[in-house]
């Protein structure tokens, strides 16, 4: 869009305070607003005005699980790149240890990772909650909960897939578990782990399936970096399997149901599966999770437990 | 609202965007733990107002966690002369709740502005916030209601609806231009009631 004038833009600036015009339009006038004297303190003003109705809104408290889980995840992925980009620190961090226990060989959390993973549950409890937990042995138990939420959250919880079906369904279709390479390859440091860890649930082309029951519970998530080609699955509460039977995840496209592998929660009910496979970035329509037998099938037969829309 | 309680209420909305800035500047320091006491306190006021425009809680969650990632990200980008961290957190986070709003073409034909009025919960958890922010949302409201219905209608079918000019103007059955006027005077008559947060934020 060509410069506008300093007339045509002030007029729009409330307009463009509000997100209420085109987006070209919208950037144009800003465009104008970053060097007029007059037009972009206007425009501040302005926003900083709206944004106050922001608080008008009714107040909604969020799942407190689900809060506490983005929380944790946020201050993970923060510490991830922290760490990063202070790579050059001597030794091993111990995040990074203890993301190598996602790696499905059923290692415990390291000292140093607990230790991080206990700050993380008292920072996401609420104050009151801390407190009493000193006090009251109900209160303990509550925190002995969200320790094993958090741990979910934080993506450092323990693999319990059964991993040889996994593998074979997987390399049956070229799609390479990085559960594997995590523990086969030399080479592969424990930073470099926790890089591809946050990497591959993070970044822009990162498209997120949110996973619930048919009754619109929530789940859990895949995170799927369409760049990197690496799945993650992140799942809570989700009950035991019946006897004989095991969780298998399918990426569902127009005309395809191509298995992700297949897994068992822990007793908390979480489980966590990654695993690398190249699909058309606009192929996937959804993601499900069925009932199989064990060592998953490679269609499903099973009904869907769990799913998610893979919205555009 | 008298003096000095305006007085106390600016001196409130002081203090607690000086604590805002101080864990932003915290998080340009990389610590991690200034992240998650801002989504502490903002993450609340955050869900509620993208829950309001998707109307979708798992959506309203993920907004919430692209935001504050988001402004971990950008965090030295954020300048204190330009407003409160708290209106730049919930800017970020209602052009991302638009974002997806306006991508899926999901315009909801209703309109809740009333309701939006007249229900007015409990913000926070913290004590202190709450009666910062109970405070501030009741000027917030006043200066609001003190709006000509037809300017109160389009500011509220544009922030509120996450509506266009253009789609303002269909809702409404006014012209373009009726709208962008009224938009616009709606603006400046806000401005000065509103203020004070202004002020407070530098």
């Amino acid at each position: 869009m060509n410069s506008l004038t300093h007339e045509e833009a002030y007029v729009e600036l409330a307009a463009v305070s509000l997100d209420a015009l085109p987006a070209d339009l919208s950037a144009a006038v800003r465009e104008h607003a970053a060097i007029c004297p007059e037009c972009g303190p206007e425009l501040s003003v302005m926003e900083e005005t709206v944004a106050q109705l922001g608080l008008l809104v009714p107040q909604r408290a969020m799942n407190l699980g689900h809060g506490a889980g983005i929380r944790s995840r946020l201050i993970m992925r923060a510490r991830g790149e922290r760490e990063s980009r202070s790579a050059a620190a001597p030794g091993p961090p111990d995040i990074a240890r203890g993301v190598a226990s996602l790696s499905g060989l059923g290692h415990r959390l390291t000292p140093g990772t607990q230790r991080a993973v206990d700050a993380e549950v008292k920072k996401a409890l609420p104050p009151q909650k801390r407190q009493r937990t000193v006090f009251s042995r109900s209160n303990v138990m509550a925190m002995a909960a969200s320790v094993a939420f958090v741990i979910l959250a934080i993506q450092l919880m323990r693999v319990t897939s059964d991993r040889n079906a996994m593998r074979d369904e997987i390399a049956s279709r070229s799609a390479t578990p990085v559960i594997h390479d995590t523990v086969k390859s030399p080479t592969f440091a424990p930073t470099s782990e926790k890089e591809a860890l946050v990497k591959a649930m993070a970044g822009p082309d990162v498209k997120i399936v949110p996973l619930s029951t048919s009754r619109a519970t929530r789940m859990g998530r895949m995170f799927w970096n369409r760049e990197s080609n690496d799945w993650t699955m992140v799942v809570y509460t989700m009950p035991p399997p019946k006897p004989g039977k095991t969780y298998q995840v399918w990426r569902v496209t127009k005309d395809k149901k191509i298995s992700a592998g297949t897994f068992q929660p822990d007793a908390s009910g979480h489980a966590f599966m990654q695993a690398k496979y190249q699909l058309d970035r606009n192929a996937l329509k959804a993601v499900a999770i069925t009932e199989e037998p064990m060592g998953g099938m490679p269609s499903p037969t099973g009904q869907i437990v769990v799913s998610g829309a893979a919205t555009p | 609202m008298n003096p000095s309680e305006q007085e106390l209420s600016y001196s409130r909305e002081v203090r607690s965007n000086a604590e805002d800035v101080a864990l932003i500047r915290r998080m340009c320091d990389a610590d991690e733990t200034a992240l998650g006491a801002l989504y502490d306190r903002w993450a609340r006021s955050l869900y509620s107002l993208v829950f309001h425009l998707l109307k979708d809680p798992d959506e309203a969650e993920d907004v919430v966690e692209e935001t504050f990632w988001q402004a971990w990200r950008k965090a030295s980008s954020y300048e204190p002369s330009r407003g409160a961290v708290s209106t730049w957190l919930l800017t970020i986070g209602r052009r991302r709740a638009l974002d997806r709003l306006r991508a899926k073409s999901r315009r909801k034909e209703e309109s809740t502005h009333s309701g939006v009025l007249a229900d007015i919960a409990s913000p926070a958890s913290d004590p202190l916030q709450m009666v910062e922010s109970s405070e501030r949302r009741s000027n917030v409201l006043t200066a609001l209601r003190e709006l000509p219905d037809e300017q109160r209608e389009v500011l509220e079918l544009g922030y509120f609806q996450g509506l266009s000019q253009s789609e303002i103007a269909d809702t409404t059955g006014q012209p373009l231009g009726t709208v962008k006027t009224r938009m616009r005077l709606a603006m400046q008559k806000l401005r000065e009631p509103l203020s004070m947060y202004r002020e407070g934020a530098q």
